[in-house]
C-alpha cells in the first residue's frame, strides 16, 4: 500500500503543539496564543486541502489519502495488520475533518482573551483537537477508540478549571458537577462501545482491528441485532440521543466558550460519526432491524429539545437544548437508512457544527462582558452592538432552517429522506423546525430588540478576534447554504456505497 | 435577451443586495442609487422578456412555459434544480413586482431620508425584490419555497426596521412565526408531492395529478397543506392577525410588501397550483370559505379602526379575501386581474398615507381632519385610491370587482354572490369614512394641521404615476387595450391560454355593483360627514358590537392566551421534567445509588482477619455447591 503522509499531521501537529507548549514558560501568554493560532491555522489549511483534494465519483473512490503504520502485529491474538495506525478519509469524514479544522481555528481566536492559565488551557485544547481529528480519520478500531477517548477526557479539566458555575433561583449547577457528569456519562458510554468493539473483534476472528477488513466480514444476523444497540447507545450518548442527553446542556453551560464550541460543534458529531462507522457500516442488518426504534427516539429528540429550549431564559441552556434538538435531526437522517436521509444527516453534522459554534461564540462574547446569560435582563442590544446582533441572528436563522443558510439544505434532505419511509415522523420534524423559529425569534426579540436597557451601556462591540471568528463561520454557513454541491458530491459518493442503504 | 435569460431579473437585485450588505456604508449615499438602479434594470429587462413572450404567443400553437436554470444538488437519481420559467402568469407578477418595487424605492429616497439605518433599508429592499422575483419565476417547489422564506425574512427585517420600538419588534416576530406555521404546511405538501411523483418540478407534478397518477386522498392532503402555506403568506383567516401589526414597518414597506407584492404570493401560489385544486373536489370550496371569512372579518374591523395605516391594512385583508373568492370560483384570470390592479391602488393608498404621516408624524385619524387644504395632491390621490378600492366606476378597482362579481355569480351559489355584494357595500362605507375623517371637516388637532405639507418630488412622482395607473389600469379588461399593449387577445386571453377568459359585462351584475358602491359612499357621507355624530351614535347604541370589532374579534387575545397558558406552560413542564425527573432523579439517582451501595459495602471492610477468612470459606462452599449442582 502506498504510504500517504497527508493525514498524519492532522494528528501529529496538534499533539506536537501541545508538547511544544509544555516547554514554553507560562508567563509568555502571548507567545502561547500566537503558537496556537499558527498551529490551528495550519490545521485549517490542511483540512481545507484534504476536503477539496478528495476526489469524488458516483458511488466509488471511497477511501483516499490512505496511510498505514504498523504497531502490533502477529503477537498473541493479533494476526497480520493486527493493530495499525491506519489513516484515510472517505466522503463522510472529509467534511468532518474540515469542520474540525474550522471550529478549532475559530475556537482559538475566541479564546484569545483567556487569561487564567492560558498555556494549560491551550495544551488541553490541542489534545482534544488531536483526538477529534484522529477519530475522524482512523480506520482501525483500536485507534478509533483511543482517539475517541482522547477527545473526551481533556474535557473534564477544561470544564472544571475554566468553566463557570450557574446559580438559578430554583437550582444550582456548579462547573464541577457539569464536568463530572459529562465525563462519567461519556466514559460509561465508551464502555459500551468498547464492549461492542471486542465483540466484533472476537466474532470476526481474523485477528485484526482493521476496519476495511472487518467491513468485508459477514456477521450473522443474530449477532448484528445483538451488537448494534450497543453501538447506537454507546455512540448515541455522545450524540445527545434522548433520554441520554442531559450531560449535554449542563456540560455546555458549564464549559468555557471555546470548549462549548468544540464540544457542541464537533464532539457531539463524533457520536453520530461512530454510529455510521461502527453501526451502519459494520452491522448493516442490525441497522435495518433497529433503525425504526432509533427514529422514534430521534424524533423525540427533535421535539423534546425544541420544546425545552422554548422554556429557557439562559442563553446557553437555550443553545444547549437546541443542540439536543438539532442532533435529533442528524439521528433521524441516519435512521432513514436511505441515501438522501443519510446525506442530510452528514450535512446536518457539518451545518450544526458551524452554526452552534457561532452561537456559543456569540453567547461567550456577551457573557464575558456582562457576566449574565439571562436573556430577559437584556433588551435592545441591537442598538449598542449591531454587528454582534447580526452575527447572532445569522446563527439563529441558520438554526431555524432559513433557506440560503446551511441549516435548510441539511434539514431539507433529512425531511425528504424521512418522508420516504416515515411520513408522520417527517411531518413532526418539520413542525419541530417551526418550534425552533418560535424560540429563536423569542430570544432575538427579548434580548436584542426593543428599547435599549441603559443598564448595559458599558457593553462594547465584539473584539476583532471574535469578529474574525464569526465571519469565518458565517462564510461557511452561506457557502453550504447557497452552493451545497461540493459537500453533497463528496458525501454522496460514499453514502451511495453503504451496504445498509441498499 | 429573452425568456431564457429571465433569471437575470432576480439576479441583478440579488447582486445589489450582496454588495450593499457588505460594502453599503462605504458607498456614496450609502448605495441607495445602486438599489434603485438594480430594480430599474430589472424592470427594463422585464419588457424584453415580455416581448419575447408575446412573440412566442403570436407564433400560435400550444405554448408551454420556457424553462431555464441549472442543477443545484445531485445524489444519485435525486436532483434539485434552480429552475426558472416564464409564462403569462409569471409575466403579470413580474410586471407588478418590478414596477411597484421601483416606485416604492424611488419614494423611499425621500421618505427614509435621514433614517438611522438608511443603507441597510435599501439593502433589504433589494434583497426583497430579488426574493420576490425569484418566487414568481420558480419552476419547482423547492426554489419557490426558498424564495418564499426569503421574502418572509425580508418582511421580518423590514417590519422590525424600527426595532427600538417594542411594538415593532413584537410585530416582526409575530409576522414571522405566524407565516412560518403556514410554511410548515407548504413544505410538507411539496415533499408529499415529491414523494409520489419523484420530482419537485411543478409542471411534471401537475401532469401527474391530472392523469390521476397520484392517489386521491393523498393529493387532497397535499393540496390542503399547500393551501395552508398560501393562507399564511396571504394573511387569510385564521392567520390574518399578523398583517395589521405589520404596519409597524416604514410605510413604503407596507405599500410594497404588505399590500402589493408579498401578501399576494399566496394568491399567486394558489393560481399557480390551480391544476391541483381543480383535480380535487372540495378544495376550491375551502378556498372560497377562507376568502369569505377573511373578507367579512376585515371589512367589519375596517369600519371601526382609527389608525390610517391599519384601516388600509384591513382593506388589504379585505381584498386578499376577495382574491381567494375569485380563486375559489376557479378563475385565475380574475384573481390575477385583481392582483394587478390592486397593486396600483393599494400601493397608492399606502404611499399617500405615508406622506400624511411623513408630514404630520401622526397616524390616528382622530387627530386629523381637514388636511385636504394643506396637502391637496396627497388628498386627491388618496381619494382616488380609496374610491378605486371602493369600486367606483371607472377606476381600476371597479373592473376587477365587476369581474369578480360576475365570476362568483356564474361559478358559485347565490349565497357567495350576495355575500360579496354586501362586502362591496361595507368597503365603500369605510373607505369613504377614511377619506372624510382624514381630509375633510375641521382640524381636530391644530398641531398636526400646522405641520401638514406636501411631500418632496421623490415622493410625489410615484404618487402621481400610481394615481394615473389607478385610473387607467382597469382598462386592460378590454381586448382592444390588450392589443394596444401588444398582448394578443387582451388580458383575459393572455393570462390563461388553456381556458381563455372573455371579460364581459352583465348588465344586472354591473348595475347592482354600481348602485351598492354609490349607496356605500352616500352612507359614508351620512354617518361620518361633518363631525361624524351619527356614526358615534350608532357605536354607542351597540357597545358590544363596537368593542368586539375594536378588539379584533378577540383573536389576538385568544392566541396570546394559548401562547401563555398552553405553549409556554407545556414548555415549562417539559423542561422541568427534563431537569427534575430525567436528570436529578434518573442521572443523579444512578450516581446516588452507586454511592449508597459503596456505603453499604464498606461495612464488609472491617480489617479483621477472621471476618475475611469466614467470607472466603463461605464463598468457596457456595461455589462448590453451585459447581456440584451444575456438574450433575
Amino acid at each position: 500500500m502506498p504510504h500517504n503522509y497527508l493525514l498524519l499531521p492532522l494528528i501529529a501537529l496538534p499533539l506536537a503543539t501541545s508538547l511544544v507548549l509544555l516547554a514554553v514558560p507560562s508567563r509568555y501568554a502571548n507567545v502561547v496564543r500566537y503558537i496556537a493560532a499558527a498551529s490551528s491555522l495550519a490545521l485549517l489549511g490542511l483540512s481545507l486541502y484534504v476536503f477539496f483534494a478528495y476526489q469524488f465519483g458516483d458511488g466509488d473512490s471511497v477511501i483516499q489519502f490512505e496511510g498505514r503504520w504498523p504497531w502490533l502485529e502477529n503477537v498473541g491474538f493479533l494476526g497480520a495488520n493486527g493493530i495499525t495506525l491506519h489513516l484515510g478519509v472517505d466522503g463522510i469524514s472529509a467534511p468532518m475533518v474540515l469542520l474540525n479544522g474550522i471550529v478549532a481555528f475559530t475556537g482559538v481566536l475566541i479564546s484569545w482573551k483567556i487569561d487564567y492559565r492560558t498555556k494549560d488551557f491551550v495544551v488541553l485544547f490541542f489534545a482534544l483537537v488531536a483526538g477529534v481529528f484522529g477519530t475522524f480519520i482512523s480506520l482501525d478500531l483500536f485507534f478509533f477508540f483511543f482517539f475517541y477517548e482522547l477527545a473526551v477526557l481533556p474535557m473534564f479539566l477544561l470544564i472544571a478549571v475554566w468553566g463557570a458555575s450557574s446559580r438559578f433561583p430554583t437550582f444550582v449547577r456548579t462547573k464541577e458537577y457539569g464536568a463530572m457528569k459529562l465525563t462519567l456519562y461519556l466514559v460509561a458510554a465508551s464502555v459500551l462501545v468498547f464492549v461492542g468493539i471486542f465483540a466484533i473483534f472476537v466474532k470476526a476472528n481474523i485477528g485484526t482491528f482493521d476496519l476495511p477488513a472487518l467491513y468485508n466480514v459477514q456477521f450473522s444476523e443474530g449477532f448484528q441485532k445483538a451488537v448494534f444497540p450497543v453501538f447506537v447507545i454507546g455512540c448515541g450518548v455522545l450524540a445527545g440521543l434522548w433520554p441520554f442527553h442531559t450531560w449535554s446542556p449542563d456540560g455546555h453551560v458549564a464549559a468555557p466558550t471555546a470548549v462549548s464550541m468544540l464540544h457542541a460543534g464537533v464532539l457531539m458529531k463524533l457520536g453520530a460519526f461512530g454510529i455510521i462507522r461502527l453501526g451502519i457500516q459494520l452491522l448493516p442488518e442490525g441497522a435495518q432491524f433497529w433503525m425504526p426504534g432509533v427514529m422514534v427516539l430521534a424524533t423525540t429528540n427533535v421535539i423534546y429539545g425544541a420544546v425545552s429550549a422554548m422554556a429557557q431564559r439562559d442563553f446557553k441552556y437555550m443553545v444547549g437544548y437546541s443542540s439536543v434538538s438539532h442532533m435529533g435531526y442528524v439521528l433521524m437522517g441516519l435512521a432513514t437508512l436511505n441515501p438522501i436521509g443519510v446525506n442530510g444527516a452528514v450535512l446536518q453534522m457539518f451545518s450544526h457544527g458551524i452554526m452552534t459554534a457561532l452561537m456559543f461564540a456569540m453567547v461567550g462574547a456577551v457573557y464575558d462582558q456582562a457576566h449574565v446569560r439571562d436573556m430577559s435582563v437584556f433588551g435592545g442590544l441591537a442598538n449598542k452592538m449591531p454587528r454582534f446582533t447580526a452575527f447572532f441572528a445569522v446563527a439563529g436563522l441558520a438554526s431555524l432552517g432559513l433557506p440560503g443558510l446551511s441549516g435548510f439544505v441539511a434539514e431539507f434532505h433529512i425531511f425528504v429522506g424521512t418522508f420516504h419511509t416515515y411520513p408522520a415522523f417527517g411531518a413532526l420534524a418539520i413542525f419541530g423546525a417551526a418550534i425552533t423559529a418560535a424560540y429563536i425569534l423569542r430570544m432575538l426579540a427579548m434580548a436584542f430588540f426593543g428599547p435599549f436597557n441603559e443598564k448595559w451601556s458599558k457593553l462594547k462591540e465584539m473584539s476583532r478576534w471574535e469578529q474574525a471568528a464569526g465571519a469565518i463561520l458565517i462564510f461557511f454557513l452561506l457557502f453550504m447554504g447557497l452552493w451545497p454541491a461540493p459537500f453533497i458530491d463528496r458525501i454522496s459518493s460514499t453514502v451511495l456505497t453503504l451496504v445498509a442503504l441498499k | 435577451m429573452g425568456m431564457e435569460q429571465a433569471w437575470l431579473i432576480p439576479a441583478i437585485p440579488a447582486a445589489a443586495a450582496g454588495i450593499l450588505i457588505l460594502f453599503g456604508k462605504y458607498l456614496p449615499r450609502k448605495g441607495d442609487w445602486l438599489s434603485v438602479l438594480a430594480i430599474g434594470t430589472s424592470f427594463v429587462l422585464f419588457f424584453f422578456v415580455l416581448h419575447d413572450l408575446t412573440d412566442a404567443l403570436a407564433r400560435g400553437g400550444e405554448f408551454t412555459a420556457v424553462h431555464s436554470g441549472r442543477e443545484w444538488v445531485r445524489i444519485g437519481s435525486f436532483n434539485l434544480r434552480i429552475g426558472f420559467q416564464v409564462d403569462q402568469l409569471a409575466a403579470v407578477m413580474l410586471a407588478v413586482v418590478s414596477f411597484i418595487s421601483l416606485m416604492v424605492q424611488v419614494y423611499s429616497l425621500g421618505y427614509m431620508k435621514g433614517d438611522k439605518r438608511y443603507g441597510w433599508y435599501f439593502a433589504v429592499q433589494s434583497l426583497f425584490a430579488a426574493a420576490m422575483l425569484t418566487l414568481v419565476l420558480a419552476d419547482n417547489f423547492l426554489l419557490l419555497y426558498f424564495a418564499w422564506e426569503g421574502v418572509g425574512l425580508c418582511s421580518f427585517l423590514l417590519i422590525g426596521h424600527y426595532h427600538e420600538r417594542r411594538s415593532a419588534a413584537e410585530a416582526a416576530k409575530k409576522a414571522f412565526i405566524t407565516t412560518r406555521l403556514g410554511d410548515v404546511g407548504l413544505l410538507i405538501g411539496a415533499i408529499l408531492l415529491y414523494r409520489s411523483v419523484g420530482t419537485f418540478d411543478m409542471s411534471t407534478i401537475f401532469d401527474a395529478a391530472r392523469s390521476g397518477q397520484i392517489d386521491h386522498a393523498y393529493l387532497t392532503a397535499a393540496v390542503l397543506l399547500i393551501l395552508l402555506g398560501a393562507m399564511g403568506k396571504s394573511a387569510q383567516f385564521p392567520f390574518h392577525v399578523w398583517l395589521p401589526d405589520a404596519m409597524e414597518g416604514p410605510t413604503p414597506v407596507s405599500a410594497l410588501i404588505h399590500a402589493a407584492t408579498m401578501v399576494v404570493a399566496g394568491v399567486y401560489l394558489v393560481a399557480r397550483t390551480m391544476p391541483h385544486f381543480q383535480v380535487v373536489d372540495g378544495t376550491l370550496v375551502a378556498v372560497t370559505a377562507v376568502g369569505l371569512i377573511t373578507t367579512f372579518m376585515s371589512a367589519a374591523m375596517g369600519l371601526v379602526m382609527t389608525d390610517i395605516k391599519r384601516v388600509v391594512a384591513y382593506s388589504t385583508l379585505n381584498s386578499l379575501g376577495l382574491m381567494f373568492i375569485a380563486l375559489g370560483a376557479g378563475s385565475v384570470t380574475v384573481a390575477l386581474l385583481y392582483v394587478f390592479t390592486h397593486a396600483f391602488f393599494k400601493a397608492l393608498l399606502f404611499l399617500a398615507s405615508g406622506s400624511v404621516y411623513h408630514a404630520t408624524d401622526e397616524l390616528e385619524v382622530t387627530q386629523m381632519g381637514g388636511l385636504a387644504k394643506k396637502m391637496p395632491v396627497t388628498a386627491a390621490v388618496f381619494t382616488l385610491g380609496a374610491m378605486s378600492m371602493a369600486g367606483l366606476v371607472p377606476l381600476a378597482g371597479f373592473w376587477n370587482k365587476d369581474e369578480l362579481l360576475l365570476s362568483t355569480f356564474e361559478n358559485h351559489n347565490i349565497f357567495v354572490y350576495l355575500a360579496v355584494l354586501v362586502s362591496v357595500l361595507i368597503t365603500a362605507l369605510y373607505m369613504t369614512r377614511l377619506v372624510l375623517l382624514v381630509f375633510t371637516g375641521k382640524p381636530r388637532n391644530e398641531h398636526v394641521y400646522e405641520h401638514a405639507h406636501e411631500p418632496g418630488p421623490a415622493m410625489k412622482l410615484p404618487l402621481l404615476l400610481l394615481g394615473v395607473l389607478t385610473v387607467f389600469a382597469g382598462f386592460v379588461v378590454f381586448d382592444g387595450v390588450g392589443r394596444l399593449m401588444g398582448l394578443p387577445g387582451g388580458f383575459g386571453e393572455f393570462v390563461f391560454t388553456h381556458e381563455p377568459e372573455v371579460f364581459r359585462i352583465n348588465a344586472g351584475v354591473t348595475a347592482s355593483s354600481i348602485l351598492l358602491v354609490l349607496v356605500g359612499i352616500a352612507g359614508g357621507f351620512y354617518f361620518w360627514g361633518g363631525a361624524a355624530e351619527r356614526a358615534k351614535a350608532v357605536g354607542e347604541k351597540m357597545p358590544q358590537v363596537y368593542s368586539l370589532l375594536r378588539n379584533k374579534f378577540y383573536m389576538d387575545d385568544a392566541y396570546q392566551w394559548v401562547i401563555d397558558r398552553v405553549v409556554l406552560v407545556v414548555a415549562g413542564v417539559v423542561s422541568w421534567y427534563d431537569r427534575v425527573i430525567v436528570n436529578d432523579t434518573g442521572v443523579n439517582g444512578t450516581a446516588d445509588a452507586t454511592r449508597f451501595s459503596g456505603f453499604l459495602l464498606k461495612f464488609h471492610e472491617t480489617g479483621l482477619m477472621p471476618n475475611y477468612a469466614l467470607l472466603m470459606t463461605v464463598g468457596v462452599v457456595v461455589l462448590a455447591v453451585i459447581a456440584f449442582i451444575v456438574g450433575t
